[in-house]
């Protein structure tokens, strides 16, 4: 097993902290810019239950979005709506304006996505792997040893690049995730839970990661922990039972848990 | 490079990286070998025919196996979420698995042969009746292969995948067996199902445009259920 303690320095490119969003992006500015993500009346069931009920939101450009709440609560549901994995039962939703069933090709390339189990193929390496995703992602020939280098650099992940993913450890298993979900600059990057299982150092990592993204991508996240949402996303939205309960930018609400508790 | 040649690359690195599928061939070759120095010494004629059906039978209980990992395996390591949100249509990705197994099997078929060869150096066979069997072991390798892939892609349990498959494959075999039992017009529609009842003809060198036709349409609706399957989500 290949351990990650010694390389927790991932090399961000400069952009901006996600805190400092362009003007566009900023709570009730008004702005004619479409907006990275729609859900309008979006329901998903399962049969009888009821995953998801009438969730409308927006996530602007630019912006950390969190998606809070318990298990159960619909956050992977609705993420793995957007990324594609799932069709509405009812409802609409939108990437950079194109719906994610009737548009699903060009949508979903606009979007890169991290399941929370965070796959690999182990039969690759992890180059190898990066640069299956980047060619499934339409990247041409003359792009992908680039893009490949570019997302090693940016992930560290120069020394286990020949390593075959099988024998990675869990932190570089959600680096190697995360990196191929990048491979193609989407706009909108989704990750479902991505410090989960992770260790305390391997959590700040990716949380300076997902901050380092905002800004130049839109970012929407999803965690069952409070702290978490709090210390990356710009705005939040609390999910129970399906149900959208509210959604606050995180600089206007001094007191989170407060928030959290009162909804729910 | 196209999505169908990334994912196909992708297939057959996969198959030809697993020792599942050398090691089936290995038994499939061991079991025809020996089948075939006894057919040979105890007929004594440059026949194939007995082979040929060793290769129907060993088909339909070792393509089940070899075909169980596609989608199962895929759905277990949760890697088919990935495939699934990425800009490539499904019948891609089912096309992709589709070729690779059949790569697979055509190797294996690719084996046998040998036995022609020492046939033809050894005696006079009759070549007609050997292309047509060829021709309809091919047929019938497509076959597992797409039912092997269908019945994959509706589990995660590959056990279960390929005692569907094995399932289906032995219920056409046998199919015009229960015709008998049945009222017209299903009596036609169980004979004409009958999987044994469109390769023997090939297999004795009479090829017939209904034979080819019936093992494409069960290939093309296995493949098109794969894909709706794949779809419903």
């Amino acid at each position: 097993m290949f351990d990650e303690r010694d390389h927790f320095a991932l090399s961000h490119p400069p952009s901006a902290p996600s805190g400092h969003l362009p003007p566009h992006a900023g709570e009730g500015s008004g702005t004619h810019e479409q907006p990275a993500v729609v859900a309008e009346a979006l329901t998903k069931r399962y049969g009888p239950v009821v995953a998801l009920q009438d969730l409308s939101l927006q996530i602007r450009r630019g912006e950390v979005f969190g998606l809070l709440g318990p298990n159960g609560s619909g956050k992977t549901t609705f993420i793995r709506m957007l990324a594609g994995y799932l069709a509405p039962t009812r409802g609409r939703l939108s990437v950079s304006g194109l719906d994610t069933v009737r548009d699903a090709l060009p949508a979903r390339r606009r979007l890169g996505y991290v399941p929370e189990a965070a796959p690999l193929y182990g039969h690759m390496r992890v180059r190898e792997f990066l640069e299956f995703m980047g060619r499934l992602r339409g990247l041409a020939p003359r792009e992908l040893a680039a893009a490949v280098d570019r997302v090693v650099e940016r992930l560290a992940l120069g020394d286990v690049q020949r390593k075959p993913t099988r024998a990675l450890s869990r932190g570089y298993r959600q680096r190697v995730a995360i990196a191929q979900a990048l491979i193609h600059e989407p706009e909108v990057i989704v990750l479902d839970e991505p410090t989960n299982g992770l260790d305390p150092r391997q959590i700040i990592e990716v949380r300076e990661l997902v901050r380092s993204l905002g800004g130049t991508h839109t970012v929407i996240m999803s965690s069952h922990i409070l702290t978490e949402v709090a210390k990356t996303a710009d705005r939040v939205a609390i999910l129970l039972g399906g149900r959208l309960l509210g959604v606050r930018s995180v600089a206007d609400t001094p007191d989170l848990e407060d928030w959290f508790l009162s909804l729910t | 490079m196209s999505a169908l040649a990334v994912l196909l690359r992708k297939e057959l690195h996969a198959t030809f990286t697993s020792p599942i599928g050398y090691v089936l061939a290995a038994v499939f070759l061991l079991v025809l070998g020996y089948s075939f120095a006894l057919t040979l010494f105890a007929t004594k004629t440059a026949n194939l025919i007995y082979i040929f059906h060793q290769m129907y039978v060993l088909s339909i209980l070792l393509v089940p196996v070899l075909m169980m990992r596609s989608f199962a395996e895929e759905r277990r390591a949760d890697t088919l979420e990935l495939l699934l949100t990425a800009p490539v249509r499904e019948i891609w990705i089912v096309l992709a698995k589709f070729l690779a197994g059949l790569a697979l099997v055509y190797g294996m078929y690719a084996g046998s042969l040998l036995y022609a060869v020492i046939l033809a150096l050894y005696g006079e066979p009759d070549w007609g009746p050997v292309y047509s069997s060829y021709l309809a072991l091919m047929l019938h390798g497509a076959l597992l292969v797409a039912i092997g892939l269908m019945t994959s892609s509706v589990t995660e349990n590959q056990v279960v995948s390929a005692a569907l498959s094995l399932g289906l494959a032995l219920m056409l075999w046998f199919a015009d067996s229960v015709a008998y039992l049945l009222p017209a017009p299903f009596d036609a529609v169980a004979i004409n199902l009958s999987l044994i009842g469109h390769f023997r003809p090939m297999v004795t060198g009479s090829v017939f445009v209904s034979d080819i036709g019936y093992f494409v349409t069960l290939v093309m609706l296995a493949l098109f259920l794969t894909t709706r399957w794949l779809s419903e989500r």
